[in-house]
């Protein structure tokens, strides 16, 4: 094998590896979402202070994956 | 409006169509390339009296100020002058609708004395933030520009001559590439004409050279001459001068030849390279005198390989459909660039401090260095540790806030990019994907910049029951 592919292969692997912490944000927004929506329904009075502290939580679950998105990225095209 | 375009639309399409086929037939097809850094324009499109390379993020970015103060040169224009007046519909009653909406929504998280602050905030970031995402949706952004061959996969350098090869892809553009045959600016010269030129350069610096010595020996003759005739008066020391003169002739001679040689390759150097700044330069093997000789032996294998990935005719050609080509976008979307969101993160992160250290004074600073408990409880060491922990948490706001916008957007105009790539109808789905992320990363971006700010100015202890004793 070359090393050119070995360094591609490596690059390739380790993204992918970077990409699992994606996961994490994922569950954590799902948790959010769906109690901020259980919450709506149960008190649709308040829906607008709890969409915007959804919103809040949302980015900050979302930055986690958003970091292990620009590892990823990085590995990709700015490391060679 | 309507009436006018009734059976002209589809004029307007067979135009776009026709437009495409001749693009198509036009331009070689081009690989999806994908670059984190905002890739920079070819020589020769310096930003004027700075030494600095304009980048594609960059004219995206004055593109977005541009919008943005012709938006608000429009709203100031069309707002009503007193109350009574009907307001003007349209775009201006939209944007009104917008900033009322907006100005309760912070209204709600940042009323308080300091709204006005937040809100200017808010409203600026959230403003500059949505239109530069929002910029990927528009048709012509990362995919019109410069087209010029790829090889940075496909040549391993040892020398680095045309800088071809980089790690980082930046000198792709500043060696030979970005021949930007698009625009036209460069003329194309094929690589025997180039050879041919080479070639050239060298018999007239033999010819140069054999003028100079030709020159010099008439010169010497003539001074020779002179000398001889000049013998009268000064005996012996002639004679010694005499020979140290045809000595010193005869050094000056091929000294000067060498140097009219050199000057012959020299003056075609300086043209070669100032091809390759241009990024014009068409990528020939180097000329003979460049290589170091006459081994053409040992470098045969190597040049050719170097011929045949650097070479890059005609697009049109058959060699071409072998190169991989790219597009350097004229304009690109300023939110992937770090150093836009960076600098706004920046700003939000001084505002952050600024809003307070007016707020609370320099008692501001208690939140980060707070000792006033140290000796006084027990458990006063762990305020301390919690405020060293707000300090760096302050830091890493910058962090999170550039980072965030920079992975959304940048992964939305990969997605974009690459989809487009595949089939030509398919990512309309993914633009109005787009189209909220944009919306709620811009709101996100400015949303937390208000909370932050709104936390900066409620102090720590004393004030936080106070707040909601009134609160209640």
């Amino acid at each position: 094998m070359d090393p050119q592919s070995t360094i591609i292969l490596g690059k390739a692997i380790g993204a992918g590896l970077a990409m699992i912490g994606a996961a994490g944000g994922g569950i954590g927004i799902g948790l959010a979402v769906g109690g901020a929506v259980q919450a709506m329904g149960r008190n649709p009075d308040h829906t607008p202070t709890i969409q915007t502290n959804m919103i809040l939580g949302v980015a900050f679950a979302e930055a986690v994956a958003i970091y292990a998105l620009v590892v990823s990225l990085i590995i990709l095209f700015v490391l060679s | 409006m309507n009436s006018f375009w009734n059976g002209k639309r589809r004029f307007v399409a067979l135009l776009m169509f026709l437009g495409g086929v001749f693009v198509a037939l036009r331009v070689p097809p081009v690989i999806p390339f994908i670059q984190l850094p905002g890739e920079k324009f070819p020589a020769g499109y310096d930003i004027p009296f700075l030494d600095i390379r304009l980048t594609n993020t960059f004219v995206g970015s004055v593109i977005v100020w541009i919008v943005l103060l012709l938006f608000v040169v429009y709203v100031t224009r069309r707002r009503p002058k007193d109350g009574n007046e009907v307001p003007p519909g349209g775009f201006y009653n939209m944007f009104e609708m917008l900033f009322e909406g907006l100005m309760g929504f912070v209204g709600g998280i940042a009323g308080g004395r300091h709204f006005r602050l937040i809100f200017n905030m808010f409203m600026t970031i959230f403003l500059v933030v949505l239109l530069a995402n929002w910029m990927e949706l528009v048709p012509g952004v990362d995919t019109i520009g410069f087209i010029h061959p790829h090889v940075k996969e496909k040549y391993d350098v040892e020398k680095d001559e045309y800088k071809v090869v980089t790690t980082d892809g930046y000198e792709i553009y500043q060696g030979f590439l970005g021949i930007s045959y698009v625009n036209g600016q460069c003329d194309w010269i094929s690589p025997a004409d180039e050879a041919a030129a080479d070639e050239a350069a060298l018999t007239a610096a033999a010819a140069a050279a054999k003028a100079v010595e030709m020159d010099l020996s008439q010169d010497a003759a003539y001074a020779r001459y002179q000398a001889e005739h000049d013998d009268h008066g000064e005996g012996e020391a002639t004679g010694d001068a005499h020979g140290d003169d045809t000595h010193a002739g005869e050094a000056v001679e091929s000294d000067e030849a060498a140097a009219a040689y050199d000057e012959v390759l020299a003056a075609r150097l300086a043209e070669k390279q100032a091809r390759r700044d241009r990024s014009c330069y068409t990528g020939v093997a180097p000329a003979p005198w460049e290589t170091g000789g006459d081994d053409h032996e040992d470098e045969g294998e190597h040049a050719d390989e170097k011929h045949d990935i650097l070479l890059h005719p005609d697009p049109r050609s058959e060699e071409a459909k072998h190169v991989p080509w790219v597009v350097l976008p004229f304009v690109r979307v300023p939110s992937t660039d770090l150093n836009m969101t960076l600098s706004i993160a920046l700003i939000a992160f001084v505002m952050i401090q600024y809003i307070g250290f007016k707020a609370l004074g320099i008692g501001y600073l208690t939140k980060f260095f707070n000792f006033s408990t140290l000796f006084k409880s027990p458990l006063g060491g762990i305020d301390v540790a919690v405020g060293l922990l707000e300090l760096i948490g302050d830091f890493a706001k910058i962090l999170s806030f550039s980072f965030r916008l920079l992975g959304n957007i940048f992964a939305g105009s990969i997605l974009l990019f690459g989809m487009s790539f595949l089939v030509p109808i398919l990512p309309w789905p993914f633009f109005i994907l787009e189209f909220f992320v944009g919306v709620i990363q811009a709101l996100v971006f400015a949303l937390l910049t208000a909370i932050f700010m709104n936390l900066a100015t409620v102090s720590h202890h004393h004030d936080d029951e106070h707040d909601h004793a009134e609160a209640h």
